[in-house]
């Protein structure tokens, strides 16, 4: 989850001063804002993915203000549509990066640390909502070095401009071949000859979207006015991205001019708010509560939504930036989190529902049992695990392997097909410890087939200088006996990789081999350092004692 | 005073009584047992001050490399005055019989012993006897030969002629090697002294006595919070269900409503299996509602070749879920509860292979503050009294929240288990209409509370030792 870093003390003043800092400190987690750390006035939160409005102190403030009765309900914006601010959209974008959208931010300032929370919101936006610049991605450009009306058109490769934290002109191709969002981002662009870009008036550049600004354009504590765009492959979530950007900036206190946007399929963004109406009862219902419609209405607006009782029903207003809202059940939550997740008492309801466990895992429960009293120690492993392990030191054979892409972990790359050999791993780890040593586990075994079949399996060793294959077999034949009431028998075998020749055999049961007994491979042995004799069988569970 | 002796002691006692001051070796010669047992035996007497023990250190003096070879050779700068004795050589000619170490360690102390002139001149440096007819002394070398037929204890030399060249040689290296040894001498006490072996009661054992520990053969202590939990969802009134760990994507991310370009569903985070398409996905309809679910909601062309991708589930969800799209109940507690995976670095806290529960509630009339109770009764049953809850996000329930259960050890609260309500965008299409609430979480978390640990992968080290010895602390 993403994380932003707060200053308690500049969160205190956007806040208001009628809240103090534990009150802001208690009512964070509230907002389902997980505290991860806090170090004197420096405070970093976790905050959800779908509440990208939280990715700067400026949005948490407004919420907070919410929540703590400060300030209720919508924050108004309003977009002049004084000043000639156009952006004209050439076709030939359509077949790179279809839409771009944007605003105007006026009169407003910005320090060190303004600077600083909206850096972080623009990498956090095109982390997430964004997918990595793919779906969207934004520029913010100081306004006055720009001329109107600006162009969103594409250019060729060979395109020079001198790019943001830069003093000297590149080429759009070494841009992407020489600077390392170029190199991140380029692969978004694909082959195509022509990329997009943003020109002004007087023909110089302005961005070279999804990748880089133009350095003429750059925003400083000194920068008064801004221009912010945004363009992607889907105007909706490109939209969706402009009108976090707004809230956040309405926070910082700027006022809003419309950009237009025309051509090519594009229009201007429209920031107005939606409704929803629905029924009172449903609410309390879900929530468990009986509360009327007017605490509910109050509800709503210490979560920054607007809501009037029409009849019976409410009609909630919902400002554009809140697009994590689906439906009624979003509404729901925001009930919830309006009447304070604290005054939300636990209840018991009454069940006539009588539990129980699945019969596999009752069975494989009573094999534990068995086991231990058998004097095996039980053991656990993972099913993930290593090909050193299961075919490389066990030498067995490797052409049925299941494995998985991109594992971030060397000793977690395949899917087990038997047991036997982590059960040898785990003697391998432990020959300082006093012997003999008898371990055990139980659990699921990987094949092939249409696509891969899951079953449970048994293994179990003994090593010491004392154990033979009649004491394991001892084993075998009464857990069988006592827990299944099965017989089973066992066949000899000419030879098998894992075990002695000649102390090796099949366990046969009703005529169907199950699995393998014996002694364990003096090679095999040395491959994982393991000093004793070892005795061991593994046998298939599914179809033998459940399904 | 009586006194209840294991037979050891008495057979210590007994050879003690005769023979007032012996070493633990003798000891063990005499009674025939072994030094396990004799060491055994004196330290339980000396515990009950029957015996005491004194311990001394015993240095024997011995040739080492350079020694031996002295022996065999003589010393560097003996044959080096053998080499002058019949008039000057240059260093070139010593060097022919005395080579590299011995060359500078034959200079250097013939120097020392001022036995030797050194002369340069133009053609080289020439070494000659100081006094050609003068005897010079052998002290060294007698402590060789001496050293060669057998150890020696240094305080023999003591106040000899010898004892200065010992020391010496001593200083030069790998020339003479101090062993030390320590003995034990053993004596009784006083009281030990008086006991009569013949008047103790033969029948009586020391029952005060300590023993060793003794190792259970048991369940895995994770496995042992994995049982609890599976005991107390059953009695909660919630049924078992199971299912694959290799999983659709469909059911794994599709169902639930999980867009494909989400994060969540990259490489680097979710294991798909190389090469591995799901046969049958689901019935057509599912296919169709869930399809057009994702069109309506996210806005983007799905792609069925996506959903048949298999993966490692990355939590049980993706078994309750085909359950209820299954079965459509009514009314329902049902649980799920095994291995989930997720493509993460392995670390104190992460695990790529881990267990987790989940358990659903299916009614008509079942509220939030239900679901609320259930897990704190769960938690009151597992132990873990102090609960609250927080809201937080799940991308497929809603509302959703988290429980946070406070830690008395660590001293501070530990997220645990989530919840919420099926968001209708997930059970809608799947023709799932009553309220859906779900919760849990991972098992080891838990775990690692009852059994105070702090780093998560001790459960898959099997360290016998932990194994054998591992308590629960809460």
């Amino acid at each position: 989850m993403p994380v932003v870093e707060l200053s308690l003390s500049r969160l205190q003043n956007l806040v208001g001063k009628k809240a103090n800092k534990k009150q802001i400190l208690d009512s964070l987690p509230f907002l389902g804002l997980d505290i991860e750390s806090l170090d004197g006035n420096i405070v970093r939160v976790e905050y959800s993915p779908n509440r990208p409005d939280y990715s700067t102190d400026f949005g948490i403030a407004l919420g907070l203000q919410g929540i703590l009765g400060i300030s209720k309900g919508i924050l108004k914006l309003d977009v002049k549509k004084q000043g000639n601010y156009e952006i004209k959209v050439d076709n030939s974008t359509s077949k790179v990066r279809p839409f771009v959208t944007g605003i105007i931010a006026r009169n407003g300032s910005l320090d060190n640390e303004s600077v600083k929370q909206l850096i972080n919101m623009q990498e956090d936006l095109h982390f997430g909502l964004g997918r990595k610049r793919k779906k969207s991605s934004i520029g913010i450009h100081d306004l006055d070095r720009i001329s109107f009306p600006l162009k969103y058109t594409t250019t060729s490769r060979d395109h020079r401009f001198v790019p943001l934290n830069s003093t000297k002109e590149s080429s759009i191709s070494e841009i992407l071949q020489d600077s390392e969002v170029g190199r991140d981002y380029g692969s978004i662009l694909g082959q195509s000859a022509k990329v997009p870009i943003i020109t002004d008036a007087n023909g110089q550049t302005v961005s070279f979207p999804p990748i880089i600004n133009a350095a003429l354009t750059t925003v400083t504590t000194k920068t008064k006015n801004l221009l912010v765009e945004v363009t992607g492959m889907d105007k909706q979530s490109a939209e969706d991205m402009l009108s976090i950007v707004v809230t956040i900036l309405q926070g910082a206190g700027f006022q809003f001019s419309q950009l237009k946007v025309s051509g090519s399929k594009n229009s201007t963004p429209n920031f107005a708010p939606r409704s929803i109406t629905f029924d009172t009862d449903p609410v309390n219902k879900i929530l468990g509560l009986n509360i009327s419609g007017s605490v509910l209405l109050s509800c709503l607006k210490k979560c920054r939504l607007d809501a009037v009782m029409k009849g019976k029903k409410i009609q909630c207003t919902i400002p554009r930036y809140r697009f994590d809202i689906f439906g009624g059940m979003d509404i729901v939550e925001e009930v919830a989190l309006g009447y304070g997740i604290d005054n939300l008492k636990p209840a018991w309801p009454a069940s006539v529902h009588i539990g129980e466990k699945n019969m596999t895992s009752e069975k494989l429960d009573s094999i534990s049992r068995l086991m231990t009293g058998f004097g095996f120690m039980e053991t656990l492993n993972f099913t993930l695990t290593s090909e050193q392990i299961l075919y490389e030191m066990a030498n067995r054979d490797s052409s049925q392997i299941i494995s998985v892409t991109s594992s971030k972990s060397q000793e977690h790359t395949i899917l087990r097909d038997s047991i036997l050999p982590g059960l040898l791993e785990n003697l391998s780890k432990n020959i300082h410890e006093t012997y003999p040593q008898k371990f055990f586990e139980s659990g699921i075994v990987f094949s092939k087939g249409a696509p891969i079949k899951e079953t449970s399996s048994l293994a179990c060793v003994t090593a010491s200088e004392e154990t033979h294959f009649s004491e394991m077999k001892a084993v075998l034949q009464s857990l069988l006996r006592i827990g299944f009431n099965i017989k089973c028998e066992t066949k000899t075998l000419p030879n098998h990789v894992f075990f002695s020749q000649g102390r090796v055999a099949e366990i046969v049961v009703n005529k169907k081999t199950v699995g393998y007994i014996g002694e364990l491979d003096s090679k095999i042995l040395e491959n994982f350092r393991i000093r004793t004799k070892v005795v061991g069988f593994e046998i298939k569970l599914s179809g033998l004692i459940f399904d | 005073m009586s006194h209840v002796l294991h037979d050891i002691e008495k057979q210590i006692i007994k050879v003690l009584q005769s023979v007032p001051n012996l070493t633990e070796e003798k000891i063990s010669q005499e009674t025939k047992l072994s030094m396990d047992q004799i060491r055994r035996g004196v330290e339980w007497l000396r515990q009950k001050k029957l015996a005491d023990v004194s311990e001394s250190v015993n240095i024997s003096l011995s040739l080492g490399k350079n020694g031996l070879d002295a022996l065999k050779n003589g010393l560097p700068e003996r044959r080096l005055v053998n080499l002058v004795k019949d008039g000057p050589k240059t260093f070139d000619e010593i060097r022919s019989s005395l080579q590299g170490f011995d060359f500078n360690a034959a200079i250097a102390h013939a120097k020392k012993n001022d036995w030797i002139d050194i002369e340069k001149t133009y053609t080289g440096s020439k070494i000659s006897l100081k006094d050609p007819d003068a005897d010079v002394p052998n002290d060294s070398d007698l402590i060789i030969s001496k050293l060669g037929e057998k150890t020696i204890v240094p305080t023999e030399f003591d106040n000899t002629p010898l004892a200065e060249p010992l020391k010496s040689l001593m200083e030069r290296p790998d020339f003479i090697i101090a062993h030390e040894e320590k003995t034990k001498t053993v004596s009784l006490s006083e009281t030990g002294k008086k006991i009569d072996l013949e008047k103790l009661d033969s029948g009586a054992i020391d029952v005060e006595a300590d023993v060793p520990h003794v190792h259970a053969a048991r369940i895995h202590p994770l496995k042992d919070t994995i049982n609890e939990v599976r005991e107390t969802f059953a009695h909660l009134g919630f049924t078992e269900i199971i299912g694959d760990l290799s999983q659709s994507s469909f059911w794994n991310f599709d169902a639930l409503f999980t867009p494909q370009d989400h994060p969540a569903r990259e490489l680097q985070d979710t294991f798909y299996l190389k090469g591995l398409n799901a046969k049958q996905l689901a019935t057509p309809t599912q296919i169709k509602n869930v399809s057009n679910a994702h069109k309506k909601g996210w806005r983007y062309y799905w792609d069925i070749q996506e959903a048949k991708k298999m993966v490692l589930r990355t939590h049980t969800t993706c078994v309750t879920i085909k359950y209820l799209a299954d079965k459509k109940p009514d009314e329902a507690r049902i649980f799920s509860l095994g291995r989930v995976f997720r493509n993460e670095k392995v670390s104190y806290k992460h695990l790529v292979e881990f267990n987790q529960v989940e358990g659903i509630v299916v009614g008509k009339h079942i509220t939030l503050r239900d679901l609320m109770g259930i897990q704190k009764e769960f938690y009151r049953k597992i132990g873990l009294t102090k609960v609250k809850f927080w809201p937080t996000f799940f991308p497929y329930t809603e509302p959703s929240l988290q429980s946070m259960v406070y830690n008395e050890r660590l001293g501070k609260w530990i997220e645990l288990f989530g919840m919420g309500i099926f968001r209708p965008e997930v059970t809608k299409p799947l023709g799932i209409t009553k309220p859906v609430l779900a919760w849990g979480g991972g098992i080891e978390r838990i775990a690692m509370l009852k059994f105070g640990l702090d780093d998560v992968r001790e459960f898959y080290n099997n360290n016998l030792s932990w194994l054998r010895t591992a308590s629960k602390c809460q």
